[in-house]
Protein backbone atom coordinates (compact mmCIF):
# COMPACT_ATOMS: atom_id res chain seq x y z
CA UNK A 1 0.00 0.00 0.00
CA UNK A 2 3.28 2.12 0.47
CA UNK A 3 2.87 4.53 -2.84
CA UNK A 4 5.38 7.00 -3.90
CA UNK A 5 2.14 9.23 -5.48
CA UNK A 6 2.51 12.62 -3.66
CA UNK A 7 -1.03 11.96 -2.00
CA UNK A 8 -2.61 8.96 -0.16
CA UNK A 9 -4.54 6.35 -1.94
CA UNK A 10 -7.86 7.22 -0.64
CA UNK A 11 -7.50 10.83 -1.67
CA UNK A 12 -6.48 9.57 -5.51
CA UNK A 13 -9.91 8.02 -5.03
CA UNK A 14 -11.90 11.13 -4.08
CA UNK A 15 -12.29 10.85 -0.18
CA UNK A 16 -11.63 14.03 2.01
CA UNK A 17 -9.86 13.39 5.35
CA UNK A 18 -13.19 13.72 6.80
CA UNK A 19 -14.72 10.45 4.61
CA UNK A 20 -11.74 8.95 5.00
CA UNK A 21 -11.39 8.84 9.06
CA UNK A 22 -14.87 8.66 9.29
CA UNK A 23 -14.79 4.78 7.24
CA UNK A 24 -11.87 3.92 9.65
CA UNK A 25 -13.72 5.02 12.86
CA UNK A 26 -16.62 3.29 11.73
CA UNK A 27 -14.79 -0.28 10.94
CA UNK A 28 -13.57 0.30 14.74
CA UNK A 29 -16.76 0.01 15.81
CA UNK A 30 -18.00 -2.75 14.19
CA UNK A 31 -15.54 -4.71 15.86
CA UNK A 32 -16.57 -3.96 19.19
CA UNK A 33 -17.75 -6.72 21.54
CA UNK A 34 -21.50 -6.41 22.71
CA UNK A 35 -22.97 -3.75 23.68
CA UNK A 36 -20.53 -1.85 23.63
CA UNK A 37 -20.76 -2.03 19.60
CA UNK A 38 -24.64 -1.59 19.36
CA UNK A 39 -23.92 1.55 21.90
CA UNK A 40 -20.86 3.23 19.88
CA UNK A 41 -23.08 2.71 16.19
CA UNK A 42 -26.41 3.84 18.09
CA UNK A 43 -24.68 6.79 18.57
CA UNK A 44 -23.19 7.73 15.64
CA UNK A 45 -26.44 8.15 13.60
CA UNK A 46 -26.33 10.50 10.15
CA UNK A 47 -29.56 12.27 9.55
CA UNK A 48 -30.00 16.29 7.82
CA UNK A 49 -31.05 18.08 4.66
CA UNK A 50 -29.06 19.84 1.95
CA UNK A 51 -29.33 22.35 -0.70
CA UNK A 52 -27.19 23.76 -3.18
CA UNK A 53 -27.88 27.51 -3.98
CA UNK A 54 -27.62 28.82 -7.37
CA UNK A 55 -28.55 32.32 -8.35
CA UNK A 56 -30.22 32.92 -4.87
CA UNK A 57 -32.47 30.17 -5.02
CA UNK A 58 -32.53 26.63 -3.41
CA UNK A 59 -32.11 23.78 -5.08
CA UNK A 60 -33.65 20.62 -4.42
CA UNK A 61 -33.09 19.81 -1.30
CA UNK A 62 -30.76 15.93 -0.83
CA UNK A 63 -31.53 13.88 2.11
CA UNK A 64 -28.51 12.60 3.81
CA UNK A 65 -29.18 9.80 6.12
CA UNK A 66 -28.28 6.70 7.25
CA UNK A 67 -31.63 5.48 8.40
CA UNK A 68 -34.20 4.41 5.88
CA UNK A 69 -37.11 5.91 6.04
CA UNK A 70 -39.65 4.90 8.16
CA UNK B 1 6.42 14.01 33.84
CA UNK B 2 4.03 14.47 30.61
CA UNK B 3 0.68 15.73 30.87
CA UNK B 4 -0.99 14.34 28.01
CA UNK B 5 -5.10 15.40 26.90
CA UNK B 6 -6.64 12.48 25.47
CA UNK B 7 -9.88 13.20 23.82
CA UNK B 8 -12.61 11.72 21.38
CA UNK B 9 -15.65 13.76 20.11
CA UNK B 10 -18.03 12.67 23.05
CA UNK B 11 -15.14 12.34 25.83
CA UNK B 12 -12.02 13.52 27.21
CA UNK B 13 -10.07 10.38 28.00
CA UNK B 14 -7.34 11.87 29.62
CA UNK B 15 -7.68 15.48 30.43
CA UNK B 16 -4.30 17.18 32.05
CA UNK B 17 -3.28 13.51 33.03
CA UNK B 18 0.04 13.45 34.72
CA UNK B 19 1.83 10.21 32.83
CA UNK B 20 5.45 8.75 32.20
CA UNK B 21 4.99 8.23 28.48
CA UNK B 22 2.38 7.54 25.65
CA UNK B 23 2.79 5.29 22.83
CA UNK B 24 0.94 7.01 19.60
CA UNK B 25 0.01 5.10 16.17
CA UNK B 26 2.08 7.87 14.10
CA UNK B 27 1.66 7.22 10.08
CA UNK B 28 5.11 6.99 10.34
CA UNK B 29 5.20 4.16 12.82
CA UNK B 30 4.41 3.97 16.82
CA UNK B 31 5.77 6.66 17.86
CA UNK B 32 7.33 6.87 21.92
CA UNK B 33 6.50 10.71 23.55
CA UNK B 34 8.60 11.49 26.38
CA UNK B 35 8.51 14.36 28.77
CA UNK B 36 10.63 16.72 26.86
CA UNK B 37 9.80 15.34 23.79
CA UNK B 38 10.45 18.31 20.60
CA UNK B 39 7.90 20.23 19.81
CA UNK B 40 5.68 17.82 16.92
CA UNK B 41 2.11 17.08 14.57
CA UNK B 42 1.84 13.96 14.13
CA UNK B 43 -1.00 12.07 11.64
CA UNK B 44 -2.22 9.15 13.18
CA UNK B 45 -3.23 6.16 12.08
CA UNK B 46 -5.27 2.91 13.19
CA UNK B 47 -3.20 1.14 15.61
CA UNK B 48 -2.54 0.86 19.13
CA UNK B 49 -2.20 3.68 21.69
CA UNK B 50 -0.82 2.81 25.02
CA UNK B 51 -0.67 5.22 28.10
CA UNK B 52 2.60 4.12 30.65
CA UNK B 53 2.43 5.07 33.96
CA UNK B 54 4.24 4.19 37.21
CA UNK B 55 3.23 0.17 37.33
CA UNK B 56 0.13 0.60 35.01
CA UNK B 57 -0.02 0.29 31.21
CA UNK B 58 -3.71 1.35 29.72
CA UNK B 59 -3.80 0.17 25.79
CA UNK B 60 -6.57 1.73 23.41
CA UNK B 61 -6.86 0.75 19.57
CA UNK B 62 -7.23 4.16 17.76
CA UNK B 63 -9.14 4.99 14.60
CA UNK B 64 -7.62 7.71 13.50
CA UNK B 65 -6.36 11.34 14.41
CA UNK B 66 -3.82 13.54 15.68
CA UNK B 67 -1.39 13.91 17.69
CA UNK B 68 0.59 17.52 19.23
CA UNK B 69 3.08 17.54 20.79
CA UNK B 70 4.44 20.94 22.51
CA UNK B 71 7.32 21.92 23.82
CA UNK B 72 6.13 22.09 27.13
CA UNK B 73 5.66 18.20 27.39
CA UNK B 74 1.73 18.77 27.48
CA UNK B 75 1.01 16.38 24.43
CA UNK B 76 -2.66 16.85 22.74
CA UNK B 77 -3.88 13.95 20.97
CA UNK B 78 -7.37 14.06 19.33
CA UNK B 79 -8.97 10.45 17.57
CA UNK B 80 -12.34 10.00 16.40
CA UNK B 81 -12.55 6.34 18.09
CA UNK B 82 -10.31 5.06 20.83
CA UNK B 83 -11.80 1.69 22.54
CA UNK B 84 -9.90 0.11 24.94
CA UNK B 85 -7.99 -3.21 23.70
CA UNK B 86 -10.17 -5.66 25.45
CA UNK B 87 -13.70 -4.53 24.27
CA UNK B 88 -12.35 -5.89 20.57
CA UNK B 89 -13.75 -8.49 19.04
CA UNK B 90 -11.09 -11.26 17.78
CA UNK B 91 -13.59 -12.63 15.29
CA UNK B 92 -15.54 -9.64 14.36
CA UNK B 93 -11.86 -8.49 13.26
CA UNK B 94 -11.04 -11.92 11.86
CA UNK B 95 -14.03 -11.69 9.44
CA UNK B 96 -13.97 -8.25 8.70
CA UNK B 97 -10.36 -8.82 7.34
CA UNK B 98 -11.44 -11.75 5.26
CA UNK B 99 -14.59 -9.74 3.77
CA UNK B 100 -12.30 -6.47 2.29
CA UNK B 101 -10.09 -8.32 1.27
CA UNK B 102 -12.63 -10.87 -0.70
CA UNK B 103 -13.80 -6.69 -1.85
CA UNK B 104 -10.74 -5.49 -2.44
CA UNK B 105 -10.09 -8.42 -4.85
CA UNK B 106 -13.60 -7.79 -7.14
CA UNK B 107 -13.43 -3.64 -6.96
CA UNK B 108 -13.90 -2.16 -9.52
CA UNK B 109 -14.00 1.08 -9.36
CA UNK B 110 -11.41 3.46 -7.90
CA UNK B 111 -13.40 4.57 -4.47
CA UNK B 112 -14.37 0.65 -3.89
CA UNK B 113 -10.99 -0.37 -4.54
CA UNK B 114 -9.75 2.54 -2.02
CA UNK B 115 -12.49 1.02 1.04
CA UNK B 116 -11.70 -2.07 0.78
CA UNK B 117 -8.01 -1.21 1.36
CA UNK B 118 -9.11 0.86 4.00
CA UNK B 119 -10.71 -1.69 5.16
CA UNK B 120 -7.86 -4.52 4.84
CA UNK B 121 -5.61 -2.01 6.27
CA UNK B 122 -7.69 -1.36 9.66
CA UNK B 123 -8.58 -4.81 10.22
CA UNK B 124 -4.97 -5.83 9.33
CA UNK B 125 -4.18 -3.22 12.51
CA UNK B 126 -6.77 -4.42 14.65
CA UNK B 127 -5.18 -8.15 14.41
CA UNK B 128 -1.78 -7.39 15.36
CA UNK B 129 -3.21 -4.85 18.07
CA UNK B 130 -4.96 -8.09 19.30
CA UNK B 131 -1.96 -10.33 18.67
CA UNK B 132 0.36 -8.05 20.36
CA UNK C 1 -66.89 44.23 31.13
CA UNK C 2 -69.07 40.94 31.55
CA UNK C 3 -67.98 38.60 33.77
CA UNK C 4 -68.32 36.00 31.32
CA UNK C 5 -65.35 37.40 28.91
CA UNK C 6 -63.45 37.61 32.07
CA UNK C 7 -63.30 34.57 32.41
CA UNK C 8 -63.00 33.04 28.83
CA UNK C 9 -60.09 35.48 28.96
CA UNK C 10 -58.58 33.57 32.27
CA UNK C 11 -59.20 30.50 30.47
CA UNK C 12 -56.90 30.84 27.59
CA UNK C 13 -54.42 32.71 29.87
CA UNK C 14 -53.96 29.66 31.96
CA UNK C 15 -53.73 27.77 29.03
CA UNK C 16 -51.12 29.34 27.59
CA UNK C 17 -48.83 29.26 30.82
CA UNK C 18 -49.81 25.68 30.88
CA UNK C 19 -48.21 25.03 27.21
CA UNK C 20 -45.22 27.61 28.54
CA UNK C 21 -44.20 25.69 31.50
CA UNK C 22 -44.53 22.38 29.07
CA UNK C 23 -42.33 24.23 26.65
CA UNK C 24 -40.23 25.16 29.48
CA UNK C 25 -39.37 22.07 31.15
CA UNK C 26 -38.99 20.22 27.98
CA UNK C 27 -36.49 22.56 27.52
CA UNK C 28 -34.67 21.92 30.47
CA UNK C 29 -34.40 18.20 30.10
CA UNK C 30 -33.08 18.67 26.88
CA UNK C 31 -30.67 20.96 27.94
CA UNK C 32 -29.17 18.71 30.77
CA UNK C 33 -28.76 15.80 27.88
CA UNK C 34 -26.46 18.38 25.54
CA UNK C 35 -24.56 20.47 28.09
CA UNK C 36 -22.56 17.38 28.87
CA UNK C 37 -21.73 16.81 25.30
CA UNK C 38 -21.10 20.39 24.10
CA UNK C 39 -18.69 20.38 27.72
CA UNK C 40 -16.95 17.31 26.65
CA UNK C 41 -16.46 18.60 22.61
CA UNK C 42 -14.54 21.55 24.30
CA UNK C 43 -11.48 19.05 24.47
CA UNK C 44 -12.37 19.00 21.10
CA UNK C 45 -11.90 22.29 20.03
CA UNK C 46 -9.30 22.99 22.64
CA UNK C 47 -6.27 21.41 21.30
CA UNK C 48 -6.83 23.06 17.54
CA UNK C 49 -6.68 26.15 19.30
CA UNK C 50 -3.62 25.76 21.18
CA UNK C 51 -1.73 24.80 18.00
CA UNK C 52 -3.22 27.08 15.69
CA UNK C 53 -4.50 29.66 17.50
CA UNK C 54 -7.56 31.97 16.41
CA UNK C 55 -7.21 33.85 13.28
CA UNK C 56 -10.02 36.12 12.98
CA UNK C 57 -8.22 39.21 11.43
CA UNK C 58 -6.63 37.15 8.80
CA UNK C 59 -7.42 38.65 5.08
CA UNK C 60 -7.49 36.47 2.24
CA UNK C 61 -9.68 36.24 -0.60
CA UNK C 62 -11.79 33.75 -0.38
CA UNK C 63 -13.98 33.80 2.59
CA UNK C 64 -17.21 32.05 3.45
CA UNK C 65 -19.03 32.16 6.55
CA UNK C 66 -20.57 29.50 8.07
CA UNK C 67 -23.83 30.54 10.18
CA UNK C 68 -25.20 28.17 12.53
CA UNK C 69 -29.03 28.56 13.89
CA UNK C 70 -31.50 26.67 15.03
CA UNK C 71 -34.72 25.21 13.04
CA UNK C 72 -37.23 25.76 15.64
CA UNK C 73 -37.98 29.03 17.04
CA UNK C 74 -39.34 30.57 20.33
CA UNK C 75 -35.62 30.42 21.65
CA UNK C 76 -35.24 34.46 22.20
CA UNK C 77 -32.75 36.11 20.05
CA UNK C 78 -29.79 33.57 19.34
CA UNK C 79 -30.48 33.30 15.60
CA UNK C 80 -30.73 36.90 15.23
CA UNK C 81 -27.33 37.36 17.01
CA UNK C 82 -25.62 34.73 15.01
CA UNK C 83 -27.52 36.30 11.37
CA UNK C 84 -26.11 39.72 13.13
CA UNK C 85 -22.63 38.95 13.24
CA UNK C 86 -22.58 37.20 10.22
CA UNK C 87 -23.85 39.90 8.12
CA UNK C 88 -21.05 42.22 10.12
CA UNK C 89 -18.69 39.96 9.35
CA UNK C 90 -19.25 39.43 5.58
CA UNK C 91 -19.48 43.40 5.45
CA UNK C 92 -16.01 43.44 7.21
CA UNK C 93 -14.31 40.85 4.85
CA UNK C 94 -15.81 42.13 1.43
CA UNK C 95 -14.07 44.65 -0.88
CA UNK C 96 -13.22 44.67 -4.54
CA UNK C 97 -11.73 41.25 -5.61
CA UNK C 98 -12.91 39.53 -3.05
CA UNK C 99 -15.45 36.42 -2.70
CA UNK C 100 -18.04 35.97 0.11
CA UNK C 101 -20.32 33.44 0.60
CA UNK C 102 -22.55 31.93 3.17
CA UNK C 103 -23.38 28.63 4.30
CA UNK C 104 -26.56 28.39 6.29
CA UNK C 105 -27.13 25.76 9.24
CA UNK C 106 -30.69 25.61 10.12
CA UNK C 107 -33.79 27.41 9.12
CA UNK C 108 -33.64 30.05 11.21
CA UNK C 109 -31.07 31.75 9.52
CA UNK C 110 -31.62 30.91 6.14
CA UNK C 111 -35.38 32.62 6.49
CA UNK C 112 -33.03 35.63 7.83
CA UNK C 113 -30.59 35.69 5.41
CA UNK C 114 -33.00 34.92 2.43
CA UNK C 115 -34.37 38.28 2.66
CA UNK C 116 -31.26 40.32 1.93
CA UNK C 117 -28.12 38.11 1.26
CA UNK C 118 -30.02 35.23 -1.03
CA UNK C 119 -27.25 35.74 -3.98
CA UNK C 120 -24.67 34.79 -1.46
CA UNK C 121 -25.88 31.80 0.06
CA UNK C 122 -24.14 28.86 -1.34
CA UNK C 123 -25.36 26.02 0.72
CA UNK C 124 -28.12 25.74 3.19
CA UNK C 125 -28.10 22.45 5.57
CA UNK C 126 -31.61 21.82 8.03
CA UNK C 127 -32.92 19.20 9.97
CA UNK C 128 -29.77 18.36 11.78
CA UNK C 129 -31.06 17.08 15.19
CA UNK C 130 -33.47 14.19 13.99
CA UNK C 131 -31.35 12.06 16.42
CA UNK C 132 -28.56 13.44 18.62
CA UNK C 133 -25.74 15.52 17.60
CA UNK C 134 -23.14 13.46 17.16
CA UNK C 135 -19.10 13.53 15.35
CA UNK C 136 -20.24 11.77 12.41
CA UNK C 137 -23.30 14.08 11.51
CA UNK C 138 -21.18 17.09 12.56
CA UNK C 139 -18.30 15.30 9.77
CA UNK C 140 -20.48 14.43 7.12
CA UNK C 141 -22.01 17.82 6.84
CA UNK C 142 -18.59 19.27 7.06
CA UNK C 143 -16.96 16.95 4.34
CA UNK C 144 -20.40 18.48 1.98
CA UNK C 145 -19.14 21.72 2.77
CA UNK C 146 -15.42 20.95 1.80
CA UNK C 147 -16.61 19.99 -1.31
CA UNK C 148 -18.94 21.87 -2.30
CA UNK C 149 -17.29 25.60 -1.74
CA UNK C 150 -13.95 27.44 -2.13
CA UNK C 151 -12.25 28.91 0.38
CA UNK C 152 -9.24 30.46 2.02
CA UNK C 153 -10.85 30.77 5.25
CA UNK C 154 -13.73 29.84 6.67
CA UNK C 155 -15.77 31.60 9.49
CA UNK C 156 -17.83 29.74 11.79
CA UNK C 157 -20.86 31.88 13.67
CA UNK C 158 -22.24 30.60 16.75
CA UNK C 159 -23.59 31.02 19.90
CA UNK C 160 -21.22 29.98 22.46
CA UNK C 161 -22.52 28.27 25.90
CA UNK C 162 -22.01 29.85 28.98
CA UNK C 163 -24.96 29.06 31.28
CA UNK C 164 -28.42 29.22 31.10
CA UNK C 165 -28.67 32.47 30.39
CA UNK C 166 -26.14 33.62 29.13
CA UNK C 167 -24.96 32.70 25.09
CA UNK C 168 -21.62 34.48 23.82
CA UNK C 169 -21.84 35.30 19.56
CA UNK C 170 -18.49 33.65 18.72
CA UNK C 171 -16.37 33.36 15.37
CA UNK C 172 -13.72 30.54 14.70
CA UNK C 173 -11.41 30.93 11.63
CA UNK C 174 -10.66 27.50 10.19
CA UNK C 175 -7.95 28.57 6.96
CA UNK C 176 -7.48 26.53 4.06
CA UNK C 177 -4.04 24.61 4.05
CA UNK C 178 -2.12 26.31 1.31
CA UNK C 179 -2.96 29.41 3.87
CA UNK C 180 -1.99 27.82 6.99
CA UNK C 181 1.42 27.24 5.08
CA UNK C 182 1.85 30.33 3.93
CA UNK C 183 1.34 32.29 6.93
CA UNK C 184 3.33 29.84 9.25
CA UNK C 185 6.56 30.21 6.66
CA UNK C 186 6.21 34.26 6.24
CA UNK C 187 6.54 33.85 10.46
CA UNK C 188 3.17 35.82 10.36
CA UNK C 189 0.10 34.95 12.48
CA UNK C 190 0.83 30.99 12.59
CA UNK C 191 4.87 31.61 12.45
CA UNK C 192 5.18 29.54 15.84
CA UNK C 193 3.92 26.82 13.72
CA UNK C 194 7.22 26.55 11.67
CA UNK C 195 8.89 24.89 15.38
CA UNK C 196 6.78 21.72 15.25
CA UNK C 197 8.12 18.93 13.43
CA UNK C 198 5.86 17.61 10.96
CA UNK C 199 5.02 13.66 11.18
CA UNK C 200 3.55 11.40 8.92
CA UNK C 201 2.97 11.15 4.84
CA UNK C 202 4.75 11.61 2.36
CA UNK C 203 4.37 15.51 2.45
CA UNK C 204 4.03 18.65 4.74
CA UNK C 205 1.71 19.83 3.04
CA UNK C 206 -0.58 16.80 2.61
CA UNK C 207 -0.22 16.43 6.30
CA UNK C 208 -1.52 20.17 6.56
CA UNK C 209 -4.07 19.35 4.51
CA UNK C 210 -5.50 16.75 6.23
CA UNK C 211 -4.57 18.07 9.89
CA UNK C 212 -7.20 21.46 8.46
CA UNK C 213 -9.75 19.37 7.37
CA UNK C 214 -9.89 17.40 10.99
CA UNK C 215 -9.65 20.55 12.47
CA UNK C 216 -12.79 21.98 10.50
CA UNK C 217 -14.87 19.24 11.19
CA UNK C 218 -13.80 19.42 15.65
CA UNK C 219 -14.26 22.94 15.89
CA UNK C 220 -17.80 22.83 13.65
CA UNK C 221 -18.93 19.87 15.86
CA UNK C 222 -18.18 22.10 18.81
CA UNK C 223 -19.85 25.14 17.07
CA UNK C 224 -23.01 23.12 16.31
CA UNK C 225 -23.04 21.40 20.10
CA UNK C 226 -22.58 24.69 21.52
CA UNK C 227 -25.29 26.55 19.80
CA UNK C 228 -27.79 23.40 20.27
CA UNK C 229 -26.54 23.99 23.76
CA UNK C 230 -27.33 28.07 23.99
CA UNK C 231 -30.55 27.27 22.08
CA UNK C 232 -32.03 25.17 24.68
CA UNK C 233 -30.84 27.31 27.28
CA UNK C 234 -32.40 30.24 25.16
CA UNK C 235 -35.72 28.59 25.06
CA UNK C 236 -35.79 27.81 28.62
CA UNK C 237 -35.52 30.95 29.66
CA UNK C 238 -38.01 32.51 27.11
CA UNK C 239 -40.47 30.03 28.30
CA UNK C 240 -39.86 30.81 31.87
CA UNK C 241 -40.06 34.67 31.59
CA UNK C 242 -43.78 33.68 29.38
CA UNK C 243 -44.86 31.50 31.80
CA UNK C 244 -44.57 34.76 34.50
CA UNK C 245 -46.04 37.10 32.01
CA UNK C 246 -48.52 34.64 31.99
CA UNK C 247 -49.15 34.95 35.81
CA UNK C 248 -48.83 38.46 35.83
CA UNK C 249 -51.73 38.47 33.62
CA UNK C 250 -53.37 36.14 35.77
CA UNK C 251 -53.47 38.12 38.66
CA UNK C 252 -54.65 41.42 36.68
CA UNK C 253 -57.23 39.27 35.45
CA UNK C 254 -58.41 37.69 38.81
CA UNK C 255 -58.88 41.12 40.14
CA UNK C 256 -60.57 42.46 37.18
CA UNK C 257 -63.02 39.13 37.47
CA UNK C 258 -63.40 40.10 41.41
CA UNK C 259 -64.52 43.73 40.62
CA UNK C 260 -66.74 43.18 37.91
CA UNK C 261 -68.60 40.21 40.13
CA UNK C 262 -68.25 42.23 43.02
CA UNK C 263 -70.54 45.45 40.66
CA UNK C 264 -72.74 42.75 39.30
CA UNK C 265 -73.87 41.76 42.70
CA UNK C 266 -73.76 45.16 43.68
CA UNK C 267 -76.28 46.41 41.21
CA UNK C 268 -78.32 43.21 41.37
CA UNK C 269 -78.81 44.27 44.91
CA UNK C 270 -79.70 47.47 44.43
CA UNK C 271 -82.18 46.11 42.41
CA UNK C 272 -83.52 43.69 44.54
CA UNK C 273 -83.91 46.20 47.24
CA UNK C 274 -85.28 49.27 44.97
CA UNK C 275 -87.66 46.73 43.93
CA UNK C 276 -88.94 45.98 46.97
CA UNK C 277 -88.94 48.92 48.12
CA UNK C 278 -91.01 50.10 45.23
CA UNK C 279 -93.70 47.07 46.34
CA UNK C 280 -93.90 48.44 49.82
CA UNK C 281 -94.45 52.16 49.17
Amino acid sequence: MASNAAVPFWRAAGMTYITYSNLCANMVRNCLKEPHRSEALSREKVHFSVSKWVDGKPQKPTIRTDTPEE
Amino acid sequence: KLKVNFVLPYNSELWNKEVDMVIVPATTGQMGILPGHVATIAELQPGLLSVHEENSVKKYFVSGGFAFVHGNSIADIIAIEAVPIDQLDASAVQKGLAEFTQKLSSATTDLERAEAQIGVNVHSALNSALAG
Amino acid sequence: ISTQAVRNRMKSVKNIQKITKAMKMVAASKLRAIQTRAENSRGLWQPFVALLGDTPSVDVKKNVIVTVSSDKGLCGGINSTSVRVSRGLHKLTSGPEKENKYVVLGEKAKAQLIRDSKKDIELSMTELQKNPLNYTQVSVIADDILKNVEFDALRIVFNKFQSVVSFVPTTATILSPEVVEKEAESGGKLGDLDSYEIEGAESKSEVLQNLAEFQFSCVLFNAVLENACSEQGARMSAMDSSSRNAGDMLDRLTLTYNRTRQASITTELIEIISGASALEG
